[in-house]
């Protein structure tokens, strides 16, 4: 008889489960033993730093939030790239130093656009 | 800079209709601060911003003071005619007699300001405004349409002494809760009575403490004594 | 339950090694009592210094400081209590998972220190929840808060699984909420919550 290449994965993947559900388990067993759960109103509440909770979460957000991340990683692009190319600047030669000049006119060029479209004025 | 009374006349050349008074300040540091009329008060800020010279552009500090109602005994020299018989003859002679007079010198709010220039760099110019009383005219014109900066430090004056600022932008309170009462910073301030465990009071504690455990212990002896009553 | 201590010392000699379910729960819980990451005043300072490279707090296992009270077991009250802020911690505290404990750090959370007599200071968190261990200073340094710490554990280490003397979170009759004061005219209401902390007794 032989066993099908199947089987010792079989029998791995049931370990897998049993690692991981085996505690879980254990611990509401001891949970149902020891602990007695104790909910209450207070501790049901929605977390907000301690304050109650005022509206619905599910509101929507000003697009604006999401542009400023996305303009602020034009930033930070540019420094994480910036500092090592000024580290080696003097060893550099030109087509290191075009192709950086393009990279950072790149980034430029989206801060310009944004700049043009009136993404930098907060309302 | 301009010495203060330099200051006093320029507003009241530019503003019309303001009335302007000194408050010395007997101090080394001689910081004499200008009295402002609450009706004028608002132009004669903008005068001191924008003034050509002066350019005080820049508002360091508000700050509110309590002023108590104050019992003032002054002596004062009065002259009267006294008749008096010398050599045989009635004469009617002025006299000069010492007097003491009491009188009260009704209790007030005032907020004081402190302004400086950055622009010209010189300061600072101290502003005084005075409400009518404690109780019931506390109002004041705001500033913070002119100097921004006086928008917090005015709530919190607001907040603690109780001078309600006409024309700011959001007069709520900033330190304690919207629905406390009270303004702590007022001297006639009563604090809540939580003086009951102070293991080691002293002075005024010491007497709070003491006053504390009175009014329990007789409120206790009173409920003992009225359940007493109630038994028979 | 319990193991003879000479007992358990001669096996260990021996390469055997005993324990019981109470030593071993006790054991698991004093070594991963996380703290809610929340300072009040510049006791948080010295606290953050605490889990810094210098003192380290990760020798004890409360390392993780944790930014939410569902995942947090242990409350540390860093600096002053402010009668606007405590409605706030006491609900944090409410919202933490049991077992939780709490140390009140420094002057101000354990009575109101330097602003005892201010309008605006609680006099001492331990008016409104259960404190295990209280800390002096102004503020303590690190190596008293890591001493509080150690109270703690070897307070946990004696607690028991069973029977009347078992910590409240084994007990299902104990307090699980402690109320919020409310914000009151001229003071929080209630002032204090009885229930929590007596009016202590001072014999003069």
């Amino acid at each position: 008889m032989t066993l099908s290449p199947y089987f010792s994965l079989t029998v791995l993947f049931v370990a897998a489960l049993a690692f991981g559900l085996t505690p879980l388990g254990l611990a509401w067993l001891w949970g149902r033993a020891f602990s007695p759960a104790k909910p209450n109103a207070t501790k049901n509440a929605i977390y907000e730093c301690g304050l109650e909770s005022r509206g619905d979460a599910w509101m929507q957000f000003r697009p604006a939030y999401y542009l400023y991340a996305i303009i602020f990683l034009i930033f930070d692009v540019e420094a994480v790239f910036l500092l090592p190319f000024a580290v080696v600047f003097t060893g550099l030669g030109y087509a290191a130093c075009l192709s950086m000049l393009v990279f950072v006119l790149l980034l430029v060029e989206g801060l310009a656009w944004a700049w043009a479209k009136g993404v930098l004025t907060w309302e | 800079m301009k010495s203060i009374e330099e200051i006093k006349s320029a507003i009241e050349a530019a503003v019309s209709g303001a009335r302007v008074g000194i408050v010395p300040n007997g101090s080394p540091s001689g910081q004499h601060s200008l009295l402002l009329d609450p009706q004028h008060a608002v132009a004669v800020a903008k005068f001191l911003r924008d003034d050509k010279e002066l350019q005080l552009d820049f508002l360091s500090n508000a700050t509110g003071v309590d002023w108590l109602d104050k019992e003032i005994t002054e002596k004062v020299k009065v002259t009267r005619p006294v008749t008096k018989t010398v050599d045989g003859v009635d004469q009617t002679m002025e006299e000069t007699v010492e007097e003491t007079r009491k009188h009260v010198q009704p209790g007030y709010l005032e907020a004081v300001y402190h302004l400086y220039s950055m622009a010209r760099k010189h300061g600072p110019v101290i502003l005084r405004m005075r409400t009518g009383n404690r109780t019931d005219q506390v109002e004041l014109p705001s500033l913070t349409p002119v100097w921004r900066s006086a928008e917090f430090q005015e709530r919190e004056i607001f907040d603690l002494f109780g001078i309600v600022f006409t024309g700011h932008p959001d007069l709520r309170r900033i330190l304690m809760w919207d629905n406390f009462k009270d303004h702590p910073m007022r001297r006639d301030y009563v604090e809540p009575d939580d003086f009951e465990y102070e293991p080691t009071a002293h002075d005024e504690v010491l007497a709070r403490a003491a006053a504390h455990r009175a009014a329990r212990q007789g409120s206790a002896v009173a409920a003992a004594e009225a359940n007493a009553g109630a038994e028979r | 339950m319990a193991v003879d201590e000479k007992l358990k010392i001669e096996l260990g000699k021996q390469g055997v090694f005993v324990t019981t379910l109470q030593e071993l729960y006790n054991w698991g819980r004093r070594s991963s009592i996380w703290p809610m990451q929340f300072g009040l005043a510049c006791c948080a300072i010295e606290m953050i210094a605490t889990t810094m490279a210098r003192y380290d707090m990760a020798r004890f296992g409360a390392e993780v400081f944790r930014p939410s009270p569902r995942q947090a077991d242990l409350m540390i009250v860093s600096g002053t209590v402010t009668k606007k802020m405590a409605p706030q911690v006491v609900r944090l505290y409410n919202q933490m998972a049991e077992p939780k404990y709490v140390i009140a750090m420094g002057a101000c959370a354990i009575s109101g220190g330097p602003f005892k007599q201010g309008y605006n200071v609680l006099k001492g968190i331990d008016r409104y929840i259960p404190v295990d261990v209280h800390i002096p200073g102004c503020p303590p340094r690190p190596e008293a808060l890591l001493h509080a710490f150690i109270t703690l554990q070897k307070k946990i280490d004696e607690q028991h699984l069973t029977g009347e003397e078992r910590p409240p979170h084994l007990d299902g009759g104990a307090q699980g909420e402690f109320p919020v004061p409310e914000y009151g005219e001229h003071d929080l209401e209630p002032p204090s919550n009885p229930g929590v902390w007596p009016v202590p007794i001072t014999i003069r």
